[in-house]
């Protein structure tokens, strides 16, 4: 039972990673019909730039403001400088190829994953890099048995909150509204009056930035990141996107979060599970598509003939 | 139009619609160019400036164009997102290597068994998912891409050694020649590449190649058309692989050494990158793009790690610049000459009169068959369809004469498209039966249908845009053809003969409708009414015996609607029956011989023109009830 406990918490934790990446996914794909390819990256770069913060001049933002303090002030800036990355692919890559169909878009967003990566391996080179222990809380505790670290709590509150405040804004706004009516029908909604361009401003900003902050939390939580792991973390999180059912924010919430648990329980139990949990992701995620093609709480939608 | 009228116009007209001499010249020019081509490669390991090591570049070119070219059946010609392609090169490769070194099996002899058995895997992993659209079937890839590379990681039953890889794997061996060096390794691998082209482009200009693009343009009208869209898929899947596969055999004996590594997303990423940078569905580009993807890197090779740097950036620029690729496949104005079916008739009026004769031979007359069984060819007995709360089609019962014009008309929303769908196969009703020709069709898929002898027309108009008229209705024959790949890939005489027949029967259909003079017209250029005649022309084409139209006369003009008229009843007297919705009251009193009114899911009245005209419980349907 301990053991089922400590991998659920781990599960949970993880999957907040999935869930607050996979939003971003959600987002865009909802307005752009895109699997914008290069938004694992983007949580790559997150977490090397969460990274280049705290070993700033060996440590001093977390000696001026502490550790929690430190972590504040980097998920802040980390939050703005992906948020503004973000935006950049939007208007180099994507903006200009829209005209051009889809098999275009999908091939510019997965130039711009490499580009991204290999911009990280030239910048901060090949090797793995650790985020320093004395920025990260060690804090830790027992209940029940169960070995808990303070900091596993603040990622889950943390990640929670932030996806409680993006579930208001989407759902419960005026521009929240918008979103969901470009996600809907594009071409309606401008015609309505919707600014399509606040609209993909906003979710190239915001699911970028989010991303990025759960790259800072990925890193302070496993320690050591590397240039390529972005591939890996966008392809899960993106399988919870459509777990959940693609472009409904609920639903990206809800992927990541199973998927983490499905995995760390995978994980724990299966014998030599660790090797084998990415499989156990993508058959869970084939056969989620053949009994719910929309994912789990995606409407189902009849085409029209 | 008599013979004499025909052959004296055709004495006019043979100067515009023979072949303009400029474009048989540069189809002269394009053979002599083709064939320098050729030249070149198989003289390339002989320059001067050629190496081993740029040999061995040519030979990786070579690996990423069949590649390349096995993934554009897919997402070239049939427009599925396959990002998982490499799951079926990797089982290629694991195939021959694992054979090789442990049992001993020739290379060379496992090369089609590493087909086989990659198409035999895409057939069995693609199956259960081939229904999904766009980006769900992409993800699916993606996943079985993965899966395959973690299998192969994970070492099961300790015959993929896991991360480590195969070593000593055999070289290929033709009779007493070992293929060892790079430049025999050129030569076997560029032999295999214009062995496929040589295929490919045989199975591009067949009905085979016609049907995957038709499913490209538009999946449903497709279905709708008699295409089992279900197999092509699976087909281009299995065929894809299975090349894949091939690839993967002569990746691993040349390096003599696999490991998972080879096989990563990225390599799937690469090949979607390699046909979209040639060009979609363009062989010169798929080799192009391959060029591209392997000596790009060569040429940066001194920048080290900023090369996939620039690849990236490059890919962007690309695709901003050229989204339709370097060397796009030539797609517009096509004449007959370009349908690739060889000692077609000359001059083209010949192909409408052989047309004619073979549609008047092939018909058997429905009035003939049904009136010796029963006075209805089709019926449709307390059909019934509910979706979620809302009952669509309620306990109707329809009964089409032969050879006679039958309208539904009702208010919008009555459900009558819903009804022609229930009919086409397109939704499965909850209740009832539907009988054609005393044979009960309840639950079969549309394409079956649509060999039975139903076609149909869409209320908003399903065309396959970016193919020409004449390919538009070329669809229509399809579900009665019979020769399969195998044979448009040797083209046998059978073959060669269907593919004739089904250009003369839609040469004729086109002719029929009025469109003879823009077969060569993609389909998108045509003004709307023009759309709706080719919809026609592509129904008929199938050869029915029942033709439904949805809406035939919406978006027509008053000349138009009369034209209408006119075809219809022409139909009828070459012995169709038709099934009718519309809208325009005109058309419907004008043609009908039998009127039903539907609304709100169920059957208000049936009976003549006139009849339906005062009928009290139809006004009061359209018009509301009056105040008493």
């Amino acid at each position: 039972m301990v053991i089922f406990f400590e991998q659920l918490i781990n599960g949970l934790t993880i999957g907040s990673f999935y869930a607050l990446v996979a939003l971003g996914y959600s987002m865009v794909y909802g307005v752009m019909k895109l699997i914008n390819f290069a938004h694992g990256d983007l949580f790559a770069f997150g977490s090397y730039v969460g990274y280049t913060i705290l070993v700033w001049n060996s440590g001093r933002i977390t000696q001026i403001f502490g550790i929690w303090g430190g972590m504040a002030v980097t998920l802040l800036f980390t939050f703005m400088v992906v948020g503004i990355a973000g935006i950049l692919v939007e208007k180099a890559a994507y903006r200009p190829v829209y005209p051009a169909g889809r098999l275009p878009l999908v091939v510019s967003a997965l130039g711009m994953s490499i580009f991204i990566q290999n911009g990280i391996m030239a910048v901060w080179g090949p090797r793995f890099q650790a985020y320093p222990s004395e920025s990260v809380p060690s804090v830790s505790f027992e209940i029940f048995g169960i070995h808990i670290t303070l900091l596993k709590i603040f990622i889950l509150i943390f990640s929670l909150l932030l996806m409680v405040i993006i579930y208001y804004i989407v759902e419960k706004t005026t521009f929240g509204a918008a979103v969901r009516a470009a996600a809907l029908d594009r071409e309606t909604a401008t015609m309505l009056g919707i600014d399509i361009r606040k609209v993909i401003f906003f979710v190239f900003a915001l699911g970028p930035a989010l991303g990025g902050m759960a790259g800072v939390m990925n890193g302070m939580y496993y320690r050591s990141i590397q240039f390529n792991m972005g591939w890996n973390y966008g392809l899960k999180a993106f399988t919870a996107t459509i777990l959940g059912g693609i472009g409904n924010i609920p639903g990206a919430m809800l992927g990541g979060i199973l998927l983490g648990i499905m995995e760390s329980l995978f994980a724990g139990y299966f014998p030599s599970g660790g090797a084998w949990k990415d499989g156990f992701t993508f058959i869970v995620l084939i056969l989620v598509l053949i009994w719910r093609p929309t994912g789990l709480i995606g409407e189902k939608i009849a085409e029209k003939v | 139009m008599d013979l004499t009228t025909l052959f004296h116009q055709r004495l006019q007209n043979t100067q515009e619609i023979g072949k303009p001499p400029s474009q048989q010249r540069s189809l002269g020019i394009q053979k002599w160019l083709n064939g320098l081509i050729v030249l070149l490669f198989f003289l390339l390991p002989f320059f001067p400036f050629m190496n081993d090591y740029w040999i061995d570049v040519a030979f990786f070119v070579g690996i990423y164009a069949l590649l390349g070219l096995s993934l554009n059946i897919v997402l070239g010609e049939v427009g599925l997102f396959d990002l998982g392609h490499t799951a079926f090169y990797a089982i290629g490769a694991y195939t021959t290597a694992i054979l090789n070194t442990n049992f001993n099996i020739p290379i060379l002899l496992l090369l089609p068994l590493s087909a086989v058995l990659a198409g035999a895997f895409a057939y069995l992993v693609m199956s259960p998912v081939i229904h999904l659209r766009g980006d769900y079937l992409c993800i699916v890839t993606i996943g079985i891409g993965e899966i395959v590379r973690i299998i192969i990681i994970n070492n099961p039953w300790g015959i993929t050694n896991g991360p480590n890889g195969i070593t000593g794997i055999g070289v290929p061996q033709l009779g007493s020649i070992m293929i060892i060096n790079s430049t025999q390794f050129y030569y076997l691998i560029w032999g295999l590449v214009a062995i496929t082209i040589f295929a490919l482009i045989r199975l591009q200009r067949s009905r085979i190649g016609r049907a995957w693009n038709y499913i490209r343009e538009d999946e449903i009208a497709a279905e709708l058309n008699g295409i089992n869209v279900r197999s092509y898929k699976l087909l281009a899947f299995v065929l894809g692989a299975a090349l894949a596969g091939i690839t993967g055999n002569v990746y691993a004996s040349k390096m003599m050494i696999i490991s998972p590594d080879s096989f990563l997303f990225m390599e799937s990423a690469l090949l979607f990158c390699i046909v979209l940078l040639g060009g979609l569905g363009s062989v010169p580009g798929t080799i192009f793009g391959a060029a591209v993807i392997v000596v790009f890197p060569e040429i940066f090779r001194q920048f080290a790690s900023f090369r996939l740097l620039f690849f990236g950036a490059a890919l962007i620029i690309m695709m901003v610049f050229r989204p339709g690729g370097i060397l796009p496949r030539k797609r517009g104005h096509l004449g007959l000459e370009d349908l690739g079916i060889r000692n077609l008739p000359q001059p083209e009026e010949i192909l409408i009169q052989n047309g004619k004769t073979l549609v008047q031979n092939l018909r058997v007359n429905p009035s003939k068959t049904s009136h010796s069984h029963s006075s209805t060819i089709l019926e449709t007995r307390s059909i019934t369809l509910h979706f979620g709360g809302l009952t669509a089609v309620n306990l109707f019962d329809l009964q089409v004469k032969p050879n006679k014009i039958t309208s539904l008309i009702g208010p919008n929303g009555a459900g009558k498209t819903t009804l022609f769908n229930i009919i086409t196969g397109i939704y499965r009703p909850n209740k009832g039966q539907i009988i054609f020709q005393n044979e009960e069709i309840t639950g079969l898929k549309p394409h079956q249908i649509v060999q039975k002898g139903i076609a149909r027309t869409f209320q908003n108009i399903r065309l396959f845009p970016n193919m020409t008229c004449l390919e538009n209705v070329m669809s229509g024959p399809h579900c009665h053809a019979q020769t399969n790949y195998w044979s448009a890939i040797l083209r046998t005489p059978a073959q060669h003969q269907e593919e004739k027949a089904i250009v003369e029967i839609s040469s004729h259909r086109l002719h029929q409708v009025g469109l003879w003079e823009y077969r060569n017209e993609l389909a998108k250029n045509l003004p709307y009414g023009k759309q709706r005649y080719l919809e026609i022309a592509r129904a008929l084409a199938t050869s029915p015996q029942l033709l439904i139209l949805d809406e035939p006369s919406s978006g027509l003009n008053d000349k138009e609607s009369e034209d209408l008229m006119e075809l219809l009843q022409s139909l009828v007297s070459e012995g169709f029956t038709i099934l009718l919705i519309e809208h325009d009251m005109n058309v419907v009193m004008g043609v009908s011989n039998w009127i039903v009114v539907m609304d709100m899911g169920s059957k208000i009245a049936e009976g003549h023109s006139a009849d339906i005209y005062n009928n009290p419980v139809v006004i009061e349907a359209y018009l509301g009830k009056e105040e008493e």
